[in-house]
């Protein structure tokens, strides 16, 4: 139901991710955070059995916060997403798995963006865009069209309210608001959420 | 539906004269939806030696870095490189270990013995069943339709660029009567003092 | 009177030591001597290998250890002890590359190896490793690193260290004669720690082993005749030095 978008650029990746909170066919609430800061320049997507999300997410960021504790230096973003990979698939094989499905994006002074694509199984890829959820499925055709090496973050943003547009209009279920975040060199920042009351002004 | 087909993906290795060739293809799939056309299943894990990995895209990773932890132990404390072989027998043994919770891939090794310069092709089922044959071996979703071009275009003693012809030409054309695999693909020609890598422009659809 | 207070490893004396550490530290101070040198780009490792007895097969590798591709270690100390600790060391690295996949930094392993130390002197039924160990190597950025550890689990990183045997001389020597022009290159730095290693050897150069290791390239153990050809270059220096002296004089 809930939906994750992802857009990386040459400088940059940004995250959008719905803001609902559902449970059977009732909303709970409309001002879900999905999109995690983690460290200064990692954000942690994540959406799928609610509860798992939080747990599994916090579990990783606490994690990789202690990491940076005990060693005095950050992991990267491309070692966050192995590490994060690696814990999903061990729970795969154990009595509590999590079903949580995610975007690792970070930023590496040396190595550049980095965005990951992790579902449930843990199956997890580096890619230049993607999605997460019955969104997805509408976005990939306009990442496909619009995507580009070159993309700048004003153009990944109206990407994103392409997306949404095409969500709002064509989904089944009502995803009223996304929140957007970026993380590029001077770190991770929020950026203007995307609603159907954005997009009609 | 099989979780070996879940992601999608085939990999094909040959044996030629004095030389191996092991091919992927590119494409990473949730069920029939593509999500990426770079994910190679092939791996450079030793000098001469590849490591193919077909089916669930997660054990695909998680068996490639179990085997590279066994691999480069046994390498620093032996203080020697491992050989195809012994690879092969070290990943039958560790396939064997989840007997009754397998991982779901079906690997390839291919490779040239480091002293002998014997080329070397293996592959197992999920359980690590060994097969090591003198000519071909074949997985993943169009493993039918790569063994009918294998059967078909196969010989003894190819030349190494006979060879890449032959595996390039077999894994295009099965895979592109399949839809899970396809979107592009990669041969690693293995000779004794050269690797060669060359990608394959193929259909996009 | 301390018999008392040394049964136990977990067992303070009144006056604050503990025996067994301490014995744990003479055990090093016994055995024969390690050197390390940090160079611009490379690190450079030494010992003085125990004579061989007449009939026995001189194995090539046995005081300079690798534990993954850029990082190695030397010893001073009980070798079998040493074992243990390279093996736990060895599945470290390849673990930290299975969890985060890229490989341990130095201090991560150094770290690592001191903790695994002091959890020994601080645990039941166990005794501290007699050992203290010089690790060198290379960090993902490029820059040489070379620390140590001691039996109590304490590390430091330095320039140029020495362990074992008379490691204070070769530390005083080092102090003395280390300057960072002369280990600028690979030749300066291999020099300095065969000239260390010479300065205390008790068997002559014949028995010394030393390893080099340069960013990205694989460990290089030095052939006894490169070490001979060393030693006579250090030899003839030093005569010349003396040559001078007297001339002064």
């Amino acid at each position: 139901m809930e939906t994750l978008l992802g857009i990386k650029g040459p400088d940059f990746v940004m995250l959008a991710a719905d803001t609902t909170h559902a449970r059977s066919i009732i909303v709970m609430k409309e001002d879900q955070n999905k999109i995690h800061k983690v460290s200064d320049s990692l954000l942690i997507s994540t959406v799928g059995e609610s509860g798992d999300t939080e747990q599994f997410t916090e579990f990783i960021s606490k994690n990789i916060a202690l990491y940076k504790m005990r060693n005095g230096y950050d992991l990267s973003p491309r070692e966050s997403a192995h590490f994060t990979r690696k814990n999903l698939a061990e729970y795969l094989r154990s009595r509590t798995p999590y079903q949580v499905f995610m975007f690792v994006a970070g930023y590496d002074p040396n190595a550049g963006p980095e965005l990951t694509f992790i579902d449930y199984l843990a199956n997890a890829l580096p890619v230049n865009y993607a999605g997460h959820g019955y969104g997805a499925i509408f976005a990939s055709s306009i990442y496909d069209r619009y995507w580009h090496p070159n993309i700048t973050q004003a153009e990944a943003y109206d990407v994103f309210k392409k997306c949404i547009a095409e969500i709002q209009k064509r989904l089944v279920v009502n995803l009223k608001n996304f929140t957007v975040a970026v993380v590029d060199k001077d770190g991770v920042r929020d950026l203007e959420p995307i609603s159907a009351a954005s997009l009609a002004a | 539906m099989s979780i070996l087909a879940y992601n999608g993906g085939c990999v094909v290795a040959m044996r030629g004269k004095d030389c191996v060739a092991i091919a992927t293809d590119h494409r990473f799939g949730i069920q029939a939806q593509t999500i990426s056309t770079d994910f190679k299943k092939v791996f450079h894990i030793g000098p001469r030696m590849f490591l193919g990995l077909t089916g669930l895209q997660t054990d695909i990773l998680t068996v490639r870095d179990r085997l590279m932890f066994r691999k480069n132990l046994y390498e620093t404390r032996e203080n020697r490189e491992m050989c195809p072989k012994p690879f092969s027998a070290m990943m039958s043994s560790f396939l064997y270990e989840h007997r009754f919770g397998p991982y779901f891939i079906e690997p390839v090794v291919a490779g040239l013995d480091p002293k002998t310069m014997e080329p070397f092709i293996c592959n197992m089922d999920l359980i690590g069943c060994p097969n090591a044959p003198d000519d071909f071996v074949v997985a993943g979703t169009c493993a039918e339709q790569l063994y009918g071009m294998c059967e078909t275009l196969w010989k003894p003693d190819l030349e190494p660029d006979q060879l890449f012809e032959v595996i390039a030409q077999s894994i295009v054309n099965a895979f592109d009567r399949d839809a899970m695999s396809g979107w592009g693909a990669t041969v690693y020609i293995i000779e004794k003092d050269k690797i060669t890598e060359r990608t394959l422009k193929t259909r996009m659809d | 009177m301390s018999s008392r207070y040394d049964r136990a490893v977990t067992i303070f004396s009144p006056d604050g030591h503990l025996l067994q550490v301490e014995y744990a530290q003479e055990a090093v101070r016994k055995g024969s001597t390690a050197v390390g040198v940090r160079g611009a780009n490379c690190v450079v490792l030494g010992v003085e290998k125990k004579s061989v007895a007449q009939l026995q097969e001189d194995r090539k590798v046995r005081k300079i250890c690798m534990l993954d591709n850029h990082v190695v270690m030397a010893f001073a100390g009980l070798t079998a002890d040493a074992r243990i600790m390279i093996n736990r060391a060895q599945v470290e690295c390849q673990s930290h590359r299975l969890n985060v996949e890229d490989p341990v930094t130095l201090e991560y392993i150094t770290r690592f190896i001191a903790q695994l130390k002091q959890k020994y002197t601080q645990s039941n039924g166990r005794r501290p490793f007699g050992i203290s160990c010089l690790i060198g190597g290379f960090d993902a950025d490029g820059s040489a690193h070379l620390f140590q550890t001691e039996p109590s689990g304490i590390f430091y990183e330095y320039k140029a260290n020495a362990t074992g045997r008379s490691a204070k001389v070769v530390r005083e020597f080092f102090e003395k004669s280390y300057r960072e022009e002369e280990v600028a290159n690979e030749h300066g730095a291999v020099k300095l720690a065969i000239r260390a290693l010479l300065e205390v050897a008790q068997s002559g150069q014949n028995n010394l082993e030393v390893a080099i290791m340069e960013n990205g390239k694989p460990l290089k153990m030095l052939d006894t005749d490169v070490i001979t050809d060393y030693v006579k270059i250090i030899e003839k220096e030093k005569e010349e030095e003396l040559e001078k002296k007297k001339q002064k004089k």
